[in-house]
């Protein structure tokens, strides 16, 4: 009797320490995967592979080449997080600067923040570098357009069910004259419902 | 055998709650900073997880530690959400031994006073747009715990705090309609608009241009009017005192044949409610006094009334559940019998659990003033010159527990 009342007790422990352990399990970056329902990693990527594709397809940059004779150049902006969730604009950001780039077809201008450690940093090489490989300053290539944007949202909540709707509007201004050449808009909609039970 | 049922019985008697319910207490008399400090050396069972984070982020807040505190908030807000849902186990160990084996997911004052406190954790770690989502939060949360027959969850200071928000980020519309929120909850309540909050209607209906809601304000509040005359706008938020916390009720008989005894314990809060003291600030020309815009002793009152026909069926149910146990263990063996309805003794008690550390009233007081500074002055502190000239716009937390003020300008 005594020694199935040990066993009991051994397998029970397992089982709740198996309960208990941690699991790692490696992703696929793509991968998409939804938990809270959230804004999340997949969210941020589609909206900005889509939007760019869509900015790049459009009649402006052609507009552009033909009469200036180059490539424009594009700095991101300050995109709003007007949501209700505490988004991180700033991957949001980073997956547009990438897609920009890599579509080849327009140049890139670097942030203000970063923007302000290179110039330290030529600062520091108008002092310290020799001659040769000293980087003057006034050379910076200036951007013609700047591209801002927000990320909104509008929750319907009844009970355990929710239905989120995010709608991120970007837009693409001429810094010569405060022209609007371009305007996009991305939607999405998620239901998203909670259990009643726990165990 | 005998030891560990009376090991087990210590364990289930709810130390940690009266532990945590004397750092509450000590709280009206001691700094924000050393009972933050004592609760930090505690450890919280698994179970009070949400309420031990929400009493750290609020000390945090008080001591300035922002950061900190919203990464406290945070957790306790995560936890509460995924504790909203009914757990069967949970459920069994409080219909057989006591209430405080559910976990603490917190009252609808705690999920939506949440999202208030993160907000002013934000806004005076300087980031407004996060402080911007909180209200918003704060308002699913409160559509989610709407019911047309009681004001439950619905926060006056919530309302008012996303009004000086959005009124700060100039969005018009959106502060007008809060601050009128929050003026319908008051009319439900029956209680008198604090000033400030009448001057937030007189001043946003006419910013907004909507001529019918001014004149009808201005008919209503003809002095009022002349208050808005200054360039300066300071919003001043006074937390006072510190909430009641809830104290057990307990009864225990003989049952009808005298071979055992029946207690029953149920949580319930003061009958007194402490007298509410004022904040004054004056810029050497006015002087104003901090009105209350959410007395948080009524509300917690509130909360638990609503809760009350469910923790009276429990506990009455396990009443019933423990003497039949014990009538059945005493059937086998009478000593073992015994020692049970003594463990069903100890273990029945109340669960005084709450967000205990929160000011017993939010004060709300609103000036507009040309003056480069204004002194603040709470009960219990000296006054505080608080200097306006880096801005236009100014967020002043001040609370009688500390001589600290957090000022927020823009």
């Amino acid at each position: 009797m005594k020694i199935h009342t040990s066993l009991l007790l051994v397998i029970m422990s397992s089982v709740m320490l198996a309960a208990c352990s941690t699991s790692v399990e490696r992703l696929d970056a793509q991968q998409q995967v939804d938990l809270s329902g959230a804004w999340n990693d997949t969210d941020s990527q589609l909206v900005a592979q889509e939007m760019i594709e869509d900015s790049l397809s459009r009649a402006w940059i052609s507009k552009f080449v033909s009469s200036e004779g180059k490539d424009p150049a594009v700095i991101v902006g300050r995109i709003k997080n007007l949501s209700h969730e505490h988004i991180n604009t700033n991957t949001f950001v980073a997956n547009m600067e990438r897609e920009l780039i890599n579509s080849g077809e327009v140049q890139f201008v670097a942030s203000a923040a970063n923007r302000q450690e290179i110039r330290d940093e030529r600062a520091d090489q108008d002092l310290n570098a020799s001659e040769a490989t000293r980087k003057e300053a006034g050379q910076e290539y200036g951007a013609d357009f700047m591209m801002q944007g927000q990320i909104n949202t509008i929750v319907d909540v009844d009970g355990t069910t929710q239905v989120r709707f995010y709608q991120v509007n970007l837009e693409l201004i001429s810094l010569k004259d405060n022209r609007k050449v371009w305007i996009g808009e991305k939607k999405i909609k998620k239901l998203i419902s909670n259990s009643k039970i726990r165990p | 055998m005998h030891k560990l049922l009376l090991a087990f019985v210590f364990l289930l008697s709810g130390c940690a709650q009266h532990n945590n319910n004397r750092l509450a207490d000590d709280l009206q008399f001691e700094t924000p900073e050393s009972i933050l400090s004592a609760l930090q050396e505690t450890k919280p069972d698994d179970r009070d997880i949400a309420q031990y984070y929400l009493n750290l982020g609020y000390l945090q807040l008080l001591s300035g530690q922002f950061p900190a505190s919203i990464e406290s908030l945070l957790i306790a807000k995560k936890q509460m959400q995924s504790l909203a849902a009914t757990s069967v186990s949970e459920n069994i160990g409080a219909g057989t031994v006591n209430e405080t084996l559910r976990s603490y997911s917190g009252y609808p004052l705690d999920r939506v006073m949440v999202h208030n406190m993160l907000a002013l954790s934000y806004l005076f770690n300087r980031d407004i747009d996060g402080a911007r989502v909180e209200m918003l939060q704060a308002d699913v949360a409160m559509k989610k715990l709407a019911d047309k027959d009681s004001l439950s969850g619905q926060l006056v200071s919530t309302h008012l705090l996303s009004g000086i928000i959005y009124e700060l980020l100039d969005e018009r519309s959106d502060a007008f309609i809060s601050y009128q929120l929050a003026e319908n909850i008051l009319n439900q309540r029956k209680i008198a608009l604090p000033e400030g909050l009448t001057l937030g209607l007189l001043r946003m209906s006419l910013k907004m241009g909507n001529d019918q809601a001014y004149d009808r304000y201005s008919k209503s509040y003809p002095n009022l009017v002349k208050k808005m005359k200054g360039k300066e706008q300071v919003f001043v938020l006074y937390f006072d005192g510190v909430v009641s916390n809830k104290i057990q009720a307990s009864l225990t008989v003989p049952s009808f044949n005298g071979q055992q005894l029946i207690r029953i314990a149920m949580p319930t809060y003061p009958e007194r409610l402490p007298r509410s003291l004022h904040a004054k600030i004056s810029d050497g020309e006015q002087l104003v006094s901090s009105d209350v815009a959410e007395n948080i002793n009524v509300i917690a009152r509130e909360d638990l009334d609503k809760e009350y026909p469910s923790i009276l069926l429990l506990t009455t149910t396990r009443a019933i559940a423990k003497y039949q146990v014990v009538q059945e263990t005493k059937k086998k063996d009478q000593l073992l019998g015994t020692l049970l309805n003594f463990a069903t003794l100890l273990s029945e008690v109340a669960d005084l659990r709450s967000w205990n550390m929160l000011p017993a009233t939010i004060q709300f007081a609103y000036l507009e003033t040309n003056a480069d500074d204004i002194v603040v002055s709470t009960p219990k502190t000296v006054q505080t010159d608080v200097d306006l000239s880096l801005g236009h716009q100014h967020v002043i937390l001040v609370t009688n527990l500390s001589d600290k003020v957090w000022h927020y300008q823009q």
